[in-house]
């Protein structure tokens, strides 16, 4: 309510200026194209993206300035827009997390990227499939990607070294896990062998990574999911296995989202299954060598690959866009693209760098030769067959779904309820969140 | 005889002003609410279905909103009773003349001046599963190596002592005042009359503090069950499990984060129910009580 009462308060002042600006003789210098993008990029990324893009953008393209505003988390981010777009008021970019894909095709506020940015603007086709696919829905590219990532796992060779295991090889299976993280804990080397940031995205990438689905029609993809299946004994054995390290004290669950890489980073954990959107922030902080590896495989499943996550940035309609403003996003996508960008994006944070030129150059420098961790992740998400399993869920009331299945895995953990019982309950509520969604959203 | 004002329209327009604002941030919302809580609502467009009571009834039946109740009630039973008969014991302690006590009573007052996203920091960082050390002490004197990421009882209790310790400088400011309102003599009398001072503490200064206790049993439930969302939000998000969700967090979830504006409309009604009901009792009930001297 206030937020609302400042921006009336800001309206009328915009009126006033827009009448003085009136009475200003014709001839006077013109003010740049404003566009706004509201972003969820905290902490390392926040400056890669409001000193290193937006500030490069605008010194490149002085016509047009770009205003980042940090907005929150991502769930808060698509909240805000959403409410922003009700009020007819929304920014010209919004960066939102893949889980908000869904939410954002069916707002009926967008314009599709590939009608922003004209033929010959940017070379879409210079993206790494993976990470179109993600964004392409009915063959169509829904948004302009941007900062995409996948979970690998990070280890602590230091510790691997004190437990008497080799260092330069990370866990390839669960199985490996446990055996590797049976002699870490009775070493003494560390207190607890695993962790992991972002429960249910993990129960996602285990689905992508044997090729299972999870959920009906396609995983959302050749029309509206309309019930989830990671209830089923795939999902189950997954969250078994996981309830068993927690009770054989190998695991050492740390939280939702970013909050485990403490533990990791101060060394009571040895292996950390995270988003290598962290792989610099980790680098940089970590007082020990970091090594990075493939997510786990569980034996005798079928092979999928890692699925795509981080976010993108999606273009909002509003009451129109001038053709100025549409041109100022297509020169600032196009700066995004440029392979000097898109690879220090990926220098500075660990994201992939998303164009196969981008990857050349940072070939060229010589990069990944002195940052092998920094290529992990690029590597996994080219291994494994293109299915609509491995291409990543599309769900309505997606967030608030995630939400219930990190409640689930809590609950299993905490042995509250069995795997099963639990995954049960979070499929009977995420079921009817979907019939809820999908009642609205017709 | 009191004084009357000449015209009929000066005085509502003298009250115009607070009427207005009462209207606009109060009246108008939950209004809104109201009808919001019989609608499901489009996030996009804002417009609904009519849907009757058919959010009432899926939260009446949902066993996580019952056990978001359940857990509310706890964490309000825990908050209230610590919280009271610790700033009450700290309070009568804060009261001794003793050197220096003027700065006891200041630093006392700290933890009230913070916001609840700090101090739930601070409380995280305290018991952080693997670098807090609390923890780290815990493990060293017990051996157990309590998680409250994965131990749902041990996050809730984690969180009512934070809770609680946010609220107790709140709490101990009007224990003093309230100590320093009883009267001398009484106690003086009392110790003649060969009472001792266990005696004299609930036979004397406990009903004379009645009044303020019922006042903070009032405001610590108000407070367990309104402003501890930013605490919540900054140390569990409401886990694990859903072992520390409260009424407002789920709330917040549904409106804020899922923006499933009926059902989260329909839970600020139930809430607004339970919480008037709830002070109502209390006023019936422990009201009586309240010797008002």
């Amino acid at each position: 309510m206030a937020r609302t009462l400042t921006r009336v308060g800001v309206v009328v002042f915009l009126l006033g200026v827009v009448g003085l600006l009136a009475a200003v003789p014709p001839g006077a210098a013109q003010a740049p194209v404003k566009i706004t993008l509201w972003h969820a990029m905290g902490g390392a990324r926040y400056d890669a993206i409001t000193k290193e893009i937006a500030a490069g953008f605008n010194k490149a393209y002085p016509a047009y300035t770009l205003e980042p505003l940090y907005t929150g988390s991502y769930g808060e981010t698509v909240t805000k827009a959403i409410a922003a777009i009700r009020a007819g008021n929304p920014p010209h970019i919004v960066q939102v997390f893949e889980v908000g894909t869904q939410t954002m095709l069916d707002s009926g506020a967008i314009l599709p990227v590939t009608e922003v940015a004209k033929p010959g603007d940017i070379d879409f086709d210079d993206y790494l499939a993976p990470i179109l696919n993600y964004y392409q829905v009915g063959g169509k590219l829904a948004s302009m990607p941007f900062n995409s990532s996948t979970a690998i796992v990070y280890y602590n060779k230091d510790v691997f070294q004190k437990a008497g295991l080799d260092p330069s090889r990370p866990p390839a299976t669960y199985k490996d896990v446990e055996e590797m993280g049976k002699k870490i804990v009775a070493s003494g080397a560390a207190r607890a062998a695993i962790t992991f940031g972002w429960p249910s995205w993990m129960l996602e990438q285990a689905h992508a990574m044997h090729n299972q689905p999870y959920a009906d029609h396609g995983n959302g993809r050749q029309g509206r999911a309309t019930r989830v299946l990671f209830n089923a004994p795939f999902g189950v054995e997954v969250l078994g296995r996981w309830k068993r390290w927690a009770d054989d004290k190998l695991l050492a669950y740390g939280g939702r989202e970013y909050a485990p890489n403490k533990a990791f980073l101060s060394g009571e954990v040895a292996m950390l299954m995270q988003s290598t959107s962290q792989v610099t922030t980790l680098e940089k902080a970590a007082r020990f060598r970091i090594g990075t590896g493939f997510l786990p495989r569980i034996e005798g499943q079928p092979a999928g690959r890692s699925v795509i996550g981080g976010a993108s940035f999606w273009v909002l309609r509003g009451k129109g866009r001038s053709p100025q403003e549409l041109d100022a996003i297509a020169k600032f996508f196009r700066f995004v693209a440029l392979p000097e960008e898109t690879a220090k994006w990926h220098m500075d944070t660990g994201y992939f760098p998303a164009t196969k030129t981008a990857v050349a150059l940072l070939r060229k420098q010589e990069w990944f030769v002195k940052h092998p961790n920094h290529e992990t992740a690029f590597e996994q998400i080219q291994q494994g067959p293109d299915t609509p399993n491995t291409r990543g869920v599309l769900l309505g009331n997606f967030v608030q779904i995630r939400n219930i299945t990190d409640t689930a895995i809590e609950k299993a953990l905490s042995a509250r309820l069995s795997p099963k019982e639990a995954l049960d309950e979070a499929a009977r509520e995420a079921n009817k969140l979907l019939d809820e969604y999908n009642r609205i959203n017709k | 005889m009191e004084g009357r004002f000449p015209g009929r329209i000066l005085p509502y327009a003298l009250l115009f002003p607070s009427i207005a604002v009462i209207a606009v941030f109060l009246l108008v919302p939950a209004v809104e609410a109201l009808r919001l809580s019989f609608f499901e609502v489009s996030p996009f467009t804002g417009h609904g279905t009519f849907v009757g009571l058919a959010n009432f009834g899926e939260l009446v039946s949902s066993e996580i909103y019952r056990h978001s109740l359940k857990v509310t009630l706890l964490f309000a039973v825990g908050v209230v009773a610590l919280g009271l008969a610790g700033s009450l014991a700290v309070a009568v302690l804060a009261s001794l003349r003793l050197p220096g006590f003027g700065v006891y009573r200041a630093v006392l007052l700290w933890p009230y001046a913070l916001s609840p996203a700090v101090a739930g920091t601070i409380w995280a960082l305290l018991f952080d599963p693997s670098t807090g050390p609390v923890t780290v002490l815990l493990r060293a004197v017990t051996g157990l190596s309590p998680n409250w990421m994965m131990d749902g009882t041990y996050a809730l209790a984690v969180t009512v002592v934070a809770a609680t310790w946010k609220m107790l400088g709140f709490n101990i400011v009007f224990f003093l005042a309230g100590l320093q309102a009883v009267p001398q003599e009484l106690r003086e009398a009392a110790q003649v009359d060969g009472a001792g001072a266990v005696r004299v503490f609930w036979r004397i200064t406990f009903p004379i503090l009645s009044p303020v206790t019922f006042f903070l049993f009032v405001m610590n439930s108000l407070y367990a069950f309104f402003e501890v969302f930013g605490l919540i939000d900054v140390m569990t998000q409401g886990g694990p499990g859903g072992a520390t969700e409260i009424l407002v967090y789920r709330l917040y979830q549904d409106a804020f984060i899922s923006a499933r504006w009926g059902i989260a409309s329909a839970q600020s009604i139930l809430l607004f129910v339970m919480v008037g009901v709830l002070t109502l009792l209390q006023f019936r009930l422990a009201g009586r009580r309240v010797v008002y001297a």
